[in-house]
């Protein structure tokens, strides 16, 4: 017991040592770099690093160097909890960023709201961030599952479905999704019915009993928020019922049209999907967007990048601005700039509106074909639907 | 065990209630947290202990009360807006109730049996508590809870827990110590003998979940408003096995071994996560080095080193 | 009465007016229950001749998962030999595993077994994540099951229909070897009465290692069958190993043919409840294992534990 004493004690003489560094402005992130979600923090720390090598190489904000202090959120909110609350009180971070999965960035944004620290969310979309679970500390710089639910719905009025199957993850991005859809469906195409919702939970792996349900109810489209592995695994083992082939079109978030999906599948991606993206290494909108497309090739090491970089850099640099606009790391000076902020991101304009602290973060959508040249399938044509409720 | 505390372990005791009674004075919000986490899991080992080190068996799922406790604690605080005293009460006997249902089942059976019933009744509390959404929010956990203004503040909060959970470790020294905390162990050491002089085994053994039921859902019922979130994980059968392995490590045939397991393992968890993601593998290499080398854990350690240097005392 | 029925469960509508659905859920039910079969009875084996709960079973189908991963997805060997090799993959290492740790432990107390068992699931686990990393791999059909067979009524994915087919015939080959075989009646007779036999000149601790062995190469190879549908990933062995301990106590501790009726059910449950009432869907199994414990404390075929301690 004594023992332990002593080693608290010295943890408290640390605690107080890092706090005189503060020249220096802390990022605390959070992104899942170990476990089943590693494929997806890793490529979110390299556009990370890069905003914040970038920032750093021009001199840093007001000669304040960025340091990022990282931890595994390991996708699991309890732990992102545990780990973004130790950052706050042991290395004394001035700001959180990041997250992944919505149930994590919920469990983080409620440290922050605790804690009294600015929380940028780059990747959840669970609506209730900034609706029902809305503070003043909490930003999402990227879209959101109501964004999503009306762009699906603008989609099966486009194709002309009538009877829809949907089937979602058990926790909370799932769920907002398929109310937003729902409530998008009433606005934009009313005669659409949504005949069937399935709920696997959040890391299934076996789909046989949902898939058997959704040739049993006979619908011509399906929806889905199902997400990196559990779309893998769903089409899987729907192709031999031959689901994909009987329905007129399977309109996804959830990012499945990203190349580390279709790339992975290769000849294995089912026909018949229409989805969506943040980023398409084949696909620029500007020049600038090609430049930033070949910075992240460059550290990634490969030309064929992922979708989560933009996302990362984003955050990183939102808050760098903000911090330069308020003239220092305060949170009520950094919650006021932020506020009705625009910056410009590789992929166009970005603005946080000041009402609801959400982003007009729009995403790329559309079907998924073969093409010459490309041994995947790729999206084409692309179209980018802007964040708004319609 | 069952000697009366000593002169030097009282003075002991005292010295270490007072120093973590003056945490707050180092000013470091980190520490505080430490020591409110710290003190949370180690009540929750103590009343595990009551099932093992006292009547004998092991119960591998002892998480569920903890997680029952501290869901209807949260629940009632935030959903239906209880008053604090009403609403713990509430959970901590929530707990104590499934507890005493589920014992009534599992003390038919004995050793395995009875170690993969409690299992199974957990991962059932486990599988509800994941699945009513309306209620308990799902995967997502439940948050946040709303934590009464009074003990809305770190120190504040702090020293609330330290009074229940020094409350709850005295009143559970005293069971231990009475004439029934006497025939428990008699049922542990002995089962034919103790039915032999009287003593009905199967309710003891009853009596012990039920009272180690109750500690869990205290535990619980802190450890959700100190998170100000409750999440399924608390439930599942991992977290009953990491709580075992606390009291093991401490030391099961003591009163205070639990706590010392609980502190040392909670600590090396936090140390370890910033340095590496094997913590599972160091918890696996120090589990089977007790199970291997001191199947009496840290407490029997200590006694096993002060007799060979000839250290006197009380054993 | 219909529209009744479908405002309560819109699955039910469709398994009573639709008889192939129905037979799909059967078949469902079926092919899940038989591979939590193979590997519930890799289980059971033990428990029954060592009277050990091996928490580690799980790793060890979560290993076997990698193996047929890395053999067929990496390597390109056919599924089969990834298959078999995942099997004895787990042999080896449950044979190193038996003579350097479990030897230790048979005489000690069931609680130190058992948490030994788990320090192997915490090892082993990292153990996985170091040669195999974090992703979640997939694992695709082998090429001639790929598709759907005709049954008439219905089609259905022939792997699926492969694993209705296998599970029974490794019940029958259980049973041989146990009934028929040397080594099934030294077995027998090591469950009851290890003095005698050790007396009689016949090396039990080689009998505890064969079955130890014996039963985990059923871990892996349960794990390489299920991984085109349950993808290798870290975790996926921690609800797994529950599901087992439900199917092993349903059945009865140490029985064969209670651990095959109890993986039956266990799929029956599970897929007819998550069709029925698709919130309950975990809960299901566990409800199922409550009611049997009601009536028959020691499972379905087992038998009551020989007095108290």
């Amino acid at each position: 017991m004594k023992r332990i004493l002593a080693g608290a004690v010295a943890l408290a003489a640390m605690g107080a040592g890092s706090a005189a560094l503060a020249q220096d402005i802390k990022i605390g992130v959070l992104y899942p770099t170990s476990g089943g979600g590693a494929i997806y923090g890793g490529p979110a720390m390299v556009g990370h690093n890069l905003a914040v090598d970038e920032i750093n190489a021009a001199g840093g904000i007001n000669g304040r160097m960025l340091v990022t202090v990282a931890r595994d959120s390991k996708l699991n909110p309890a732990a992102a909890a545990s780990a973004a609350k130790e950052m706050v009180t042991k290395d004394g971070v001035d700001v959180l960023m990041g997250g992944l999965s919505s149930a994590v960035g919920l469990a983080i944004s409620e440290v922050a709201k605790q804690e009294g620290i600015v929380y940028l969310a780059t990747i959840p979309k669970t609506i209730q961030m900034t609706t029902s679970k809305l503070h003043p500390h909490v930003f999402r710089t990227s879209s959101n599952t109501d964004f999503e639910g009306d762009a699906m719905a603008q989609l099966i009025k486009k194709i002309g479905g009538k009877k829809v199957c949907d089937i979602q993850l058990d926790y909370a991005y799932g769920h907002d999704l398929a109310d937003g859809l729902k409530a998008a469906l009433k606005r934009h195409a009313p005669d659409v019915e949504v005949v069937l919702d399935l709920r696997p939970k959040l890391r299934a792996t076996d789909y046989n009993v949902f898939i058997t349900q959704i040739m049993g109810a006979g619908c011509d489209v399906v929806t889905s928020g199902l997400w990196g592995s559990h779309f893998v695994d769903f089409a899987q083992q729907a192709s031999p019922f031959g689901l994909f082939n009987n329905i007129k079109a399977y309109i996804s978030g959830g990012e499945v049209a990203s190349h580390e999906i279709a790339g992975k599948m290769g000849d294995d991606y089912p026909p018949n999907v229409i989805s969506n993206t943040y980023e398409l290494w084949y696909h620029a909108v500007s020049p600038n967007h090609k430049v930033f497309q070949e910075k992240i090739a460059e550290k990634s090491g490969t030309k064929e990048t992922a979708m989560w970089p933009v996302l990362s850099y984003t955050g990183v640099k939102f808050y760098a601005e903000a911090v330069a606009k308020s003239g220092g790391t305060k949170s009520e000076g950094i919650i006021k700039a932020l506020e009705g902020m625009t910056i410009d991101t590789p992929v166009g304009p970005r603005t946080i509106n000041a009402a609801d602290h959400q982003a007009n973060t729009g995403q790329f959508w559309g079907p998924m074909v073969k093409k010459d040249g490309f041994s995947y399938k790729v999206m084409d044509p692309v179209t980018y639907i802007p964040a708004e409720i319609k | 065990m069952t000697s009366p505390l000593s002169k030097t372990g009282m003075a002991a005791c005292l010295i270490i209630l007072i120093l973590c009674a003056l945490t707050p004075l180092l000013q470091s919000d980190y520490l505080i947290d430490v020591v409110t986490e710290i003190l949370i899991v180690a009540l929750f080992a103590l009343s595990l202990n009551i099932i093992i080190g006292y009547s004998g068996n092991v119960s591998f799922g002892h998480a569920a009360y903890f997680a029952i406790g501290g869901y209807v604690n949260a629940i009632l605080l935030t959903t239906y807006g209880w008053p604090l005293l009403p609403s713990a009460v509430a959970g901590v006997l929530a707990a104590t109730l499934t507890a005493a249902i589920v014992a009534y089942f599992c003390t038919r059976l004995t050793d395995i049996y009875f170690a993969m019933l409690t299992l199974a009744f957990s991962m059932l509390v486990w599988a509800i508590v994941f699945k009513w959404r309306s209620l308990t929010n799902g995967d997502d956990g439940f948050t946040p809870v709303h934590v009464p203004a009074m003990i809305d503040d770190r120190t504040a909060f702090f020293y609330f827990t330290m009074i229940v959970i020094v409350v709850s470790i005295a009143v559970l020294w005293v069971i231990t110590h009475s004439a029934f905390g006497r025939s428990l162990v008699a049922v542990r050491e002995n089962v034919g003998r103790a039915g032999f002089v009287g003593i009905h085994t199967r309710r003891m053994r009853w009596q012990a979940f039920v009272i180690a039921g109750f500690f869990a859902g205290v535990a619980g019922v802190l450890f959700g408003m100190y998170h100000r979130g409750m999440y399924v994980e608390s439930a599942f059968w991992t977290q009953s096995a990491q709580v075992l392995i606390m009291t093991l490590l401490g030391g099961i045939y003591s009163f205070f071994g639990p706590l010392i397991g609980a502190a040392v393992l909670f600590m090396l968890e936090r140390l370890t996560n910033e340095y590496t993601e094997y913590w599972p593998t160091v918890l696996g290499v120090i589990l089977l080095a007790i199970l291997l080398f001191q199947p009496d854990g840290l407490v029997g350690l200590g006694k096993r080193i002060k007799n060979k240097f000839g250290g006197g005392g009380s054993p | 009465m219909l529209d009744l029925i479908r405002e309560f469960s819109p699955g039910l509508a469709i398994l009573l007016t639709n008889p192939q659905f129905a037979f799909i859920q059967l078949l469902n039910s079926i092919s899940q229950g038989m591979n939590l079969f193979i590997i519930a009875a890799g289980l059971s084996l033990i428990f029954g001749v060592l009277k050990v709960i091996n928490f580690a079973h799980g790793v060890f189908y979560m290993f076997g998962a990698y193996v047929v991963h890395t053999v067929f997805m990496d390597w390109g060997a056919p599924f089969w030999v990834g298959a078999i090799a995942s099997a004895l993959a787990l042999g080896v290492i449950a044979a190193i595993i038996e003579r350097t740790l479990f030897r230790q432990i048979y005489e000690a107390e069931h609680l130190m077994q058992l948490l030994l068992t788990f320090a192997i699931v915490l090892i082993m686990g990292d153990l996985a994540k170091v040669i195999w990393g974090t992703e979640q791999y997939s694992v695709s059909y082998p090429a001639s099951l790929k598709g759907a067979t005709d049954l008439g009524i219905t089609f259905y994915p022939s792997y699926r229909l492969m694993l209705c087919i296998i599970g029974p015939l490794i019940l029958i080959a259980l049973y041989w070897f146990a009934e028929r075989t040397r080594w099934g009646r030294m077995t027998k007779a090591a469950t009851q009465d290890r003095e005698m036999l050790a007396a009689l000149g016949i090396n039990v601790p080689l009998i505890y290692t064969s079955v130890f062995i014996l039963g985990s190469a059923l871990a892996g190879f349960g794990g390489a069958l299920a991984a085109p549908f349950s993808s290798p990933v870290p975790g996926m062995d921690a609800t797994l190993i529950v599901e087992c301990f439900v199917i092993v106590i349903v059945g009865g501790l140490g029985s064969l043919w209670g651990t095959f009726v109890g993986a039956l059910l266990y799929g029956l449950v599970f897929n007819f409840g998550s069709v029925i009432y698709p919130n309950g869907q975990d809960v299901f199994a566990y409800l199922l294992l409550l009611v049997v414990l009601l009536i028959r404390p020691w499972g379905l075929y087992g038998k009551p534990e020989a007095g108290g301690h």
